[in-house]
């Protein structure tokens, strides 16, 4: 088995999901024809509905990434930003499009002709360090486009307090002021109300399809979550509503059906951390000997509801919420979600990815992994990998791990 | 190492300050740890207890990968692992300005794992404007509240006298890198490093008592001709001294920093008059930027014109490996000075014990380039 690999989708609505990403990349393009301004921004924060609402093209370079991975750009990419000085050590993610913008961005090899150029930057102080220093090298590749320096408040989601809100908030207040400057276009609250209730209406789907996953035959797997990429680019739209709808549809007709991932479900497994993008097929590894993996983290920082009664304070607690949900910042928090997800989906043992391309994710498992244990009795593995880098992963060394960690579960089991 | 005598109670102090630390919060003094100069020290004092920035010094970490990965600094790794050790039982608590992702993490990790009374993080506003220095002085105010919920006292005469002695401090620590710059130091970089690190580590009445000795004696002192290819070395967290010893053994005169434990932590001295708070939020703002709070182009001319003030011919670039904010922003800055015809080199540390063998022939290499 190579380190690449595609995953393996059962859902018919998953595998629609290669026109889904085409297209929004064509309206990305067809943004620049149409004379609609383009704002590379990045993803988890509340600019996106602002953008959709506003008739702006939102661009996320940090999402492009996996598709590098998917579509092999990658190796190529990071001899570019190697070659300028950028540590291996670095992000894969920051590696990854540094050396993209650096290189042939639109290329004939580039698929879905690449990304357009920015016309504006959304960068910002927040987040983890390496999104952080991506838009810092974004300004220096762009210099014609203009920048907002955007500041949201790095805090855990249960330390949030008044003033973390009420400062989201005047930094939200002054992006719109800035992008109505920018494109002398007028964001209007009615539109704003839309979006903002979409995107409410996207997390509250995702929510209901994510519960199928309760059911035993699980209906969907963490192969599918591929889905995931309308939550990040296509939130405050009836495109994403409207996938999302078809796909929870789906769902529910397995699930009501008794239509599993695989032919007999033995084992229901739970991975920690990012996906590895240029392996997804990682994710039907375990099906072999009867093992789903049935959910992951990484999804939980796409959902969350959004209060439609105050768009702007909805959008800014959204800003604040999304990275503490799947950092370092609330590892108590983590810790919780993690145990709720394997409480409710009847997990039997965890995939814990110590993800040197993600520290911010990767500190913090030690002490859930250990709750995990101590609390509910679910033993899990480590594997060391990078979510962006293959160099970084070793198939042989992950076999290994895996194989022996399902024998362990099967005979825990009596399965 | 040769000891300067001036410098001997500093050395002293440092190899015994986990002892002096114990004694002090046996005396009922609250200890609260940092790990960044970010974190607002004169709150913390202000509080009436001792801020101490948390150490990792040198060694092998093993039970620190129970808790945290490989890929993180040997400064965070090894901080873990000596509290894991029990070294810091003199803690209260940790109280941590936001800067890196690791020193977050790290904090929440010491929480389930070390016993204490407080673990906070304190978020810092990027930008400087009128509503994120409110929100710097509410994040200020509930730290504020939080200390005082452990014991602490605070009032905000308290806070004035704290920024003062804080204030006089730094002052007398930026009065020594001036004299530095201009040739008429006799310390040397390592000496420097250990002012510095008793400055993170001892009560700051008593560091103050000791500088103001130290620096009478080298008053006194005729300033020695400086030797070696003088250099700038910028980059993050320099605990080893002997790092410092081995640099300028190669050949270099270390004339300038734009480091965590040198420069950064003293420039601005202070903040502009105003209430204690508000200069105290005035000086946060005004700080020498580090990579994990700025852009490159507010850094590039900051570094360059220090570069030109003290007559370096090239910079070294002293980084703890896998620190992302210094090796993302570093191709940036190397690139920006190799165009003002400026040299530098990387040299990442890793290892346990200084520096390795490969380092000091590139450095070696480096300083022969200069003298040509």
């Amino acid at each position: 088995m190579d380190t690449a690999r595609r995953s393996t989708k059962r859902l018919s609505t998953a595998k629609e999901l290669a026109q889904v990403v085409a297209a929004y990349y064509l309206e990305c393009h067809q943004a620049r024809v149409e004379g609609r301004p383009i704002g590379w921004m990045p993803p988890m924060n509340g600019g996106i509905e602002i953008f959709y609402a506003m008739g702006l093209q939102p661009v996320f370079p940090e999402n492009w990434s996996p598709v590098c991975a998917a579509f092999g750009l990658t190796p190529a990419n990071f001899e570019v930003s190697e070659g300028m000085g950028y540590s291996r050590d670095l992000c894969g993610y920051l590696r990854n499009i540094t050396g993209y913008v650096h290189g042939d961005m639109n290329g004939p090899s580039v698929p879905l002709s690449g990304l357009p150029v920015p016309d504006m930057i959304m960068s910002f102080g927040g987040g983890c360090i390496p999104a952080m220093k991506i838009f810092h090298i974004l300004e220096n590749r762009f210099p014609e486009a203009k920048v907002f320096r955007a500041d949201i408040p790095q805090v855990a989601v249960e330390d949030i307090r008044d003033h973390h809100v009420d400062y989201a908030v005047s930094e939200m207040h002054r992006f719109i002021e800035f992008l109505e400057r920018t494109t002398n276009r007028r964001l209007d609250p009615e539109k704003l109300h839309e979006a903002v209730a979409l995107s409410d209406e996207a997390c509250g789907l995702w929510d209901e399809i994510m519960s199928f996953r309760r059911f035993r035959p699980t209906p969907i797997s963490a192969a599918e979550i591929g889905i995931m990429f309308v939550m990040v680019t296509r939130q405050g739209t009836k495109t994403a509503v409207d996938f999302l709808t078809r796909v929870r549809d789906e769902v529910a007709e397995r699930a009501a059906s008794g239509i599993g991932v695989i032919g007999e479900e033995k084992i229901r497994l739970f991975w920690d951390n990012i996906p590895l993008w240029y392996n997804m097929g990682l994710f039907n590894y375990f099906e072999k000997a009867g093992g789903v993996m049935v959910a992951e983290t990484y999804s939980a920082a796409w959902s969350l509801r959004l209060d439609t009664s105050d768009p702007i304070r909805a959008l800014a607690l959204k800003s604040l919420m999304s990275y503490s949900l799947v950092s370092c910042l609330s590892i108590d928090r983590r810790r919780e979600m993690v145990l709720k997800a394997c409480r409710e989906y009847g997990i039997d043992g965890a995939v814990f990815h110590q993800n040197k391309s993600c520290v911010p994710i990767t500190l913090g498992q030690a002490d859930i992994r250990r709750a995990l244990a101590d609390e509910m009795g679910i033993p899990s593995i480590v594997i060391d990998a990078d979510h962006m880098d293959s160099r970084n992963f070793s198939m042989a060394q992950f076999q290994t791990r895996a194989d022996a960690f399902m024998e362990m579960l099967l005979e825990k089991k009596g399965a | 190492m040769k000891t300067r005598f001036p410098m001997v109670p500093f050395r002293e102090l440092l190899l015994n300050r986990r002892r002096v630390l114990e004694e002090t919060a046996a005396r009922g003094t609250k200890i609260v740890g940092y790990f960044c100069t970010y974190t607002p020290i004169e709150v913390i004092h202000a509080c009436g207890m001792l801020p101490v920035r948390i150490w990792g010094g040198s060694g092998q970490a093993e039970k620190a990968y129970n808790l945290v990965p490989t890929f993180i600094c040997p400064y965070m790794r090894l901080v873990m692992e000596k509290a894991l050790g029990g070294e810091f039982t003199f803690l209260s608590g940790i109280v941590q300005g936001y800067t890196c992702d690791v020193a977050c993490g790290v904090v929440n990790v010491w929480k389930g794992n070390i016993p204490g009374e407080l673990y906070h993080s304190l978020p810092l506003p990027y930008n400087d404007s009128p509503e994120s220095r409110a929100f710097l002085k509410a994040g200020l105010d509930e730290t504020i509240e939080k200390l005082t919920a452990i014991g602490g006292v605070y009032s905000e005469e308290s806070l004035g006298r704290s920024n003062e002695l804080y204030g006089k401090i730094r002052g007398m620590l930026a009065a020594l890198y001036e004299r530095r710059m201009q040739g008429a130091l006799e310390l040397c970089a390592a000496d420097l490093n250990v002012v510095m690190q008793a400055f993170f580590t001892i009560p700051p009445e008593l560091f103050l008592s000791m500088l103001e000795r130290l620096t009478g004696d080298l008053s006194a002192a005729v300033p020695g001709v400086r030797t070696g290819v003088p250099v700038l070395v910028s980059g993050g967290i320099v605990e080893d001294e002997g790092v410092m010893t081995l640099v300028e053994d190669l050949g270099f005169s270390v004339v300038a920093d734009d480091l965590c434990t040198g420069l950064r932590a003293f420039i601005p001295v202070s903040g502009p008059d105003a209430s204690p708070m508000d200069r105290l939020i005035a000086r946060t703002m005004m700080r020498f930027p580090c990579p994990s709070r700025s852009r490159p182009p507010q850094r590039i001319p900051l570094l360059m014109d220090l570069v030109r003030t003290s007559g370096a011919k090239g910079v070294i670039f002293l980084l703890q490996k896998f620190c992302t904010p210094h090796l993302a922003d570093h191709p940036m800055v190397a690139r920006a000075l190799r165009d003002a015809g400026i040299p530098s080199i990387l040299i990442e540390m890793d290892g346990d014990n200084g520096l390795e063998g490969q380092a000091v022939t590139r450095l070696e290499t480096f300083a022969g380039m200069l003298e040509a």
